[in-house]
Formats: C-alpha cells, structure tokens, sequence
C-alpha cells in the first residue's frame, strides 16, 4: 500500500491503478480474454465443416425414361446436393422450397428422352431459391454442372452416331472449357477466408468497448478524469497507462485467434511474420483509439458503449468482404475507410494470402497509422478539456 | 384489476420515454439501423467489375471471345497485358479483380474442333467476385463455342436445325426464384431486418431492466405487452415499409407475417427479462448483445446453409429466438410461404417465450433471495 503510494505519477502508476480496476472487475476480465476466445470458437465450429455438401433438393420426373433417372442418379452423385425428395407436381417442389425443405428442385417435361432422340432440343428446368443465396448459387452451379454433363455425354453420342471417334467428339462437345483458379494460395478455402475475416471484425468491438469503458468510467466516477490525469502525470503517459493492459490482453487473443487458425487448422501462412505482429499491433492500437474517443465525446458509460456499438457492430457489412466494396456507394466507401479493421483486413489478405511486396500494402498501413493518431488525437484532446474543466466546475 | 393493468400500461410507456438508453434503442435505434446497415449493399449487384486479359492469340475469334465476355453486365474488360506477371502486379494492386489468358493457337483449334481452353484466375476468398467471373466467362464461351460448333456442322452441309440438335441436345435452364436478379441487399436485408427487431428490444429491456429490483407481476406483464406492441408495429415498418422502401422483394402476408413475428417478439421479451436479471449491469447486457449480432446471424442459417453447422450447436441456437424466426420470416415475406410452413417456428417460439419466462421468474427470486446482492454498479 506505502509503496504504491509514493509511486511517482507516471505511466506505471496509471497502468497499476488500471490492472486493478480490472482486478475487482470479474466482468471486466470475462470480456477481456475468455469471451472473444470463446466467440472465436463458436464461429469456427459454426464454419467447421466446410463448404455444404449434401444440401438438399427435390426432383419432378415427369418422364420417367431411363435418361431421366439417369439425370437424377447423376444429380443425387453431385457432393454439393442431395435428392431429398421426388414429387410428381411443380407445385408440391415449390411447397418444398418455400417451407424450406429444398434449396432447389428439377423439373424433367414428359417426353424428354423421346425428344433428345428426336433432335427436338427438350428443355430441363432448375428452379432454385436465389433468396438464400449461398446455398441456392452453389446448388445451382452443381446442379447446372451435372445437367450440362450429361447434356455434352448425349451430344458426343450423337457425334459418334455421325461417324466421328470418341476423342474429337469429346472434344468438340466442350469447345472453350474454362480453367478457372485462385490465382494466389490455390489451397485457400472461402470458409477459412470467412473465418479468418470474422474474427478480427468481432474483436474490433471488444477492443474499443474495453477503450469506452475505461475512460467512461473514469469520468463518471466521483473524482473524475483529473484524478486519471495525476495518476499518469502527463495526457500522454496516462492514455498509454490505462490503455497498455487492454493492448496487451487484446493482441494476446488476436495472434492466439490466428495461432489457432494457422496451427491447429492448418490455414496456410505465406507472408512476413513480422509485418503480420505490426500491423496487428497497428490495429488493436486504432480500434482502441476509437473507443477512447467515442467515450469521451458521449455523455456516460451507457451512451459510450452505445455509440461504439453503432460504429462497430455493422462494420463486417462494410469490409468489402462479402459485398465488395469496388460497388458501394460512396458514404459506404468513406465510412469504410474510416474503421480500422478494413484496412487491417486488407493487410491480412495482401501480405497472408497474396504475399504481395510490402510498398502495396503501404497505403494500408498509413491509413491505420493515420486513423490511430486522428483518433488518438481526439481522445488526447477532449481528455485535456475534461481533465482540466471538472476540478473547476467542482469548486 | 383492469384499471390497474392500463395505468401499468402507462407508466411503462412513460419509463420508456423518459429513459434516455431505452429511448434511444427502442424508438431511434431501429430506424437508424435500417437506415445505416444497408448502405454497403444498395448496390444490389455487382457491375463491370475491373478484368485484365492477356491475349495471347490475337485472332478475330479471341478478339469476339473478349468483347462477349465484356458485354457481360457484371465484368468489364478494362486493361490489356502483355504477360503473366505484369496481370498479377495489377491485381496485387486491385486495379483488376480478375484474370483471363487466352493461349496462342486458340482461334486455329476452336477451328479445327479441337479443345481450346482458356485459363481465368480470381481470389479464391471473395466469394461474389468470382461467381460473378465465373458466370460471366462461361456464358461468353459457352456461346461462342456452340456458334462455332453450328458453323462447323452445317459447313458441311447438315442443316441449322440438326446441327443445333447434335451441339446441344438439351436444354438446360436455371430459374433464380424469389430474388431473381440475386441482388445482394434482396438476399441480406430482409434477414438483418429481422435481427435488428430481436437485439434493439433486447437492448431497450436491458437499458430498463438491468441492475434494478425485479417489479411486481401485473407491472411485469403491463411492460411485457407494451414491448410487444410498441415492436408489433416496428415489425410492420421493418419488414413491410422497408421492403418496400429499398425495392426488395416482397411477396407476403401481413396476417402471416404477425402469426409468426408475435409469438417472436413475446419470445425476445421474455429473453430480454431473463437476460436483464442475469446481467447485472446495463453495460454488461449491451455489451453483451453488441458483440452477439454476427455470430447470431450466421446462426440463423440464412447466409450460412444450418446443413453445413454441426447439428448439436445448430441445436443449440434453437435456444435463441432469431435462429427460427428469422428463416420463417424471410420465407413468409420474400418467398410467400403459409402459415402451415411456419407453423414449427410458430410453436417454439411459443416454448421459447414460456421458458424464458420461467428463467427470468427464478433469476428474479434469486435476486430477492439475496439482498446483499449487487444492484449494478451503475444507476444514473
């Protein structure tokens, strides 16, 4: 107690006095390591598994022809689906897909067969639900795959019939085929990709709510920010004081999220270790900016909190990751630019994923560098004013 | 009795007036986020997305392979390189967000009905991007193969008819339905709106809840009714007016759409009582619930197949009312489903809504148990 005391105002004394507010905070410490730790596990179980496979379909066989169940054999063989159902109506298919029992269903006309061998060009309908999109687009690449499959098997058939030999009617019934590849980490899978993105986005609301309400708290609290300020000495020394335990326990979870996703489940890492560690640090240092600022330009704790809900919460939205951000309008464009973690997780794809040279990742960095210092900035500002006016409105 | 149902009833639309957090979550919040939150994706689709080709034939039919792939509304072909490396320099820089390489001899083997492919590079990651390429690339030669298949064919004297019949002998057509023109905002929108409903109610319960002695029954049930009303009608700004608003697909009942968002929202009012008896702090409970958003949307199953989850944490989620309500919701208003299709969401959101109640019963009795417990170190 006596040696706390005399320790001089300074950054270890504002640190100290933080570590032990968070001490007799069990709610507090719960929020720093084991809850974003144990989100990380839900999403990663959430994606665990992998692109769906399986998904389940219903077919309407109205042909009944051994070309027709041969289409449905095929279809069932496709991984991504699953013939769950055979319905004899359009209208019992679509029933399935609006309960939600079929992601797609297959129409086969009566006749089919007899008019393939008739050359008279019969059509086969894949309805699907584009509503869920995820789903419905990979069921319908595979289906449409598989439909179009037996569509060229039947074409070299007729080409064979005409007198060509099996291989250039082979070729001939794919003229321009597409080879189409992931230019970088040809192993990347979208899901780890989705995970290692969702990730960060959640923590980036831990790390400046922990910000907000540290600093709301000092100010709600009876003595107000000036006792903050005598604790740390100098503005500068008592941000770093009080901020320097949430960094530390954030950048744990950060780099212990991606020891997890690079060790245990074998995410393949292909960029600079280093620069990996300095923009992290680059990132949890900007989100916490955010949030110091937020609280102390919102009124209270409550209001503090809020308002870095409203700035963190949708940013995932605004990442570009799933919508990409080259067809945002142009406040979405702004906004996104303003929230750390768009530029972090740029920086992750380009130097992880695309090993790209680092003079391409530099307007990154100096976006995240610049957002920390205008956001510090203002942190640093309203922090002198609050300091300063409170012990006068006192007396 | 009934006179002091309805002064309950006014005094807690009073509490909810005159508190500052629950004014903001309950009354501004909602509208703020769906005004907020659809920005990225108003969009819908993507267009002319940025693609650099390598020509390295530099025939009239690589030429025609080219102008129909840029003819394609998603992609625009808007850079022409010399090799590989300097393709890939303009993608690390994002000046291009996809590749394709047309090989030297393409034109002479498309002509002498040999195979002549064509190589496409994308990011792997960006899911959207590289369906929309992929589409865009096989449309262009699927076309321009079977022309030239025909041309061949009836070169040598078939005709056009038959011609057609040995080169594609089968039709085969995908029908997007429900969101035919696969607009992203169509696809996410209706989902989140659905989700903003359930955590700003959630939020609103904390910000009066949290922290302060349970009340008596008849007072509990008055707030409970008049949460319920005041989102009935939220519900019908959220998933009616704004559909209609943003021009998203909108096909349902209104009669079905409250058969299934009542017993909900009765559902996330008692979640909320619960929680708020559970959290001791307004912080905590916000907290809380502003972290929960994301993962509670993938949960949900409609941008993530619930097949492709493991089954116990997909039955886990059941214990959240979003889980259910939100594809029961979407399906009632973009895909016109019945109220037989929805009736299992219908039913345990009725369980949902008695067992949470019951937990927050006990959480209350807990709290009166012990009056050295903390009431929130926070009442301002």
């Amino acid at each position: 107690m006596a040696r706390r005391a005399h320790l001089k105002a300074g950054f270890r004394r504002a640190l100290l006095a933080e570590v032990r507010q968070i001490g007799s905070r069990p709610g507090l410490m719960f929020m720093l390591a084991p809850f974003p730790l144990l989100l990380f596990a839900l999403l990663a179980a959430v994606f665990h598994l992998g692109l769906p496979r399986d998904l389940p379909i219903a077919v309407v066989d109205q042909d009944r022809s051994t070309l027709s169940r041969q289409m449905v054999r095929m279809v069932d063989a496709t991984p991504e689906v699953a013939v769950a159902r055979e319905v004899a109506t359009l209208g019992e298919g679509r029933q399935l897909l609006v309960s939600g029992e079929a992601y797609a269903v297959v129409l086969i006309p009566a006749r089919t067969e007899r008019d393939v061998l008739s050359g008279r060009r019969p059509e086969v309908v894949l309805f699907y639900n584009n509503q869920y999109m995820t789903p419905g687009s990979l069921v319908a690449r595979a289906v449409g795959g598989t439909l179009g499959t037996v569509a060229a098997g039947i074409s070299i058939e007729a080409r064979v019939a005409r007198g060509a030999d099996v291989e250039s009617a082979t070729q001939a019934a794919a003229p321009i085929p597409v080879r189409q590849s992931a230019l970088f980490n040809p192993s990347l899978e979208y899901v780890q990709f989705l995970l290692a993105a969702v990730m960060p986005t959640v923590l980036q609301i831990f790390i400046g709510a922990s910000a907000a309400l540290s600093f709301a708290r000092d100010r709600q609290g009876v003595a107000g920010l000036g006792r903050s300020l005598r604790l740390g000495g100098t503005l500068f020394k008592t941000v770093a004081g009080k901020l320097a335990p949430y960094t530390l326990a954030y950048l744990i979870v950060l780099w212990g999220a991606d020891a997890l996703l690079f060790g245990l489940m074998g995410v393949r890492f292909g960029g600079s270790l280093t620069f990996h560690a300095a923009y992290g640090l680059l990132f949890v240092l900007a989100s916490q900016m955010l949030g110091a600022a937020a609280a102390l330009v919102a009124r209270d704790t409550v209001s503090a909190l809020a308002a870095v809900g409203v700035i963190t919460g949708p940013a995932f939205g605004f990442t570009g990751i799933t919508f990409p951000r080259l067809s945002m309008n142009d406040f979405s464009a702004i906004w996104a630019d303003l929230l750390p973690v768009t530029h972090y997780l740029q920086l992750r794809t380009d130097n992880i994923l695309r090993g790209a040279p680092l003079d391409i990742s530099m307007p990154a960095v100096a976006w995240l560098a610049g957002l920390a210092l205008a956001y510090g900035g203002v942190a640093l500002l309203l922090l002198w004013r609050h300091g300063r006016a409170k012990p006068e409105a006192a007396r | 009795m009934i006179a002091a149902f309805f002064r309950e009833v006014a005094a807690a639309l009073a509490a909810i007036w005159a508190d500052k957090g629950a004014r903001s979550t309950m009354l501004g919040a909602t509208l703020f986020f769906s005004v907020f939150f659809p920005q990225p994706y108003l969009a819908e689709v993507v267009r002319d997305m940025p693609v650099a080709v390598i020509d390295q034939d530099g025939s009239t039919l690589s030429r025609e392979l080219i102008r129909r792939i840029d003819a394609a509304d998603a992609v625009a072909v808007t850079r022409y390189a010399p090799d590989m490396p300097s393709a890939r320099a303009l993608f690390l820089k994002r000046e291009v967000y996809g590749i394709v390489v047309v090989p030297p001899r393409f034109e002479r083997d498309l002509l002498a009905g040999r195979s002549a492919p064509i190589a496409a590079f994308s990011d792997g990651g960006y899911f959207l991007l590289n369906s929309v390429m992929s589409s865009a690339l096989t449309n262009a030669a699927r076309s321009l193969g079977a022309e030239v298949q025909v041309g061949r064919l009836t070169a040598t004297g078939v005709d056009a008819a038959a011609a057609m019949a040995v080169v594609e002998p089968l039709r085969v057509t995908a029908v997007p339905l429900f969101n035919p023109t696969g607009g992203y905002a169509s696809f996410v929108l209706p989902a989140v709106f659905v989700l903003i409903l359930q955590q700003t109610l959630l939020m609103g319960i904390g910000n009066l809840k949290a922290g302060r002695r349970p009340d008596g029954a008849l007072a509990t049930f008055a707030d409970a009714v008049v949460y319920v009303g005041l989102y009935a009608l939220w519900a019908g700004v959220v998933l009616v007016l704004l559909p209609w608003a943003y021009n998203l697909p909108y096909i349902g009942h209104i009669a079905v759409m409250y058969a299934v968002a009542l017993p909900f929202l009765a559902a996330v009012t008692a979640m909320g009582f619960a929680v708020a008896r559970l959290i001791p702090t307004r912080e905590g409970v916000i907290f809380f619930l502003v972290v929960l958003g994301m993962p509670l949307f993938f949960l949900s199953g409609v941008s993530w197949p619930a097949e492709a989850m493991p089954a116990p944490l997909h039955a886990i989620a059941f214990a959240i009312p979003s889980t259910t309500a939100v594809p029961a919701l979407v399906r009632v208003n973009q895909m016109g489903a019945d109220l037989r299709s929805v009736e299992g969401t219908i039913l345990i959101q009725f369980a949902l809504c008695l067992a949470y109640s019951l937990l927050a019963v006990l959480a209350g009795r807990l709290r009166r148990l012990a009056p050295g417990a903390r009431f929130g170190s926070h009442s301002v």
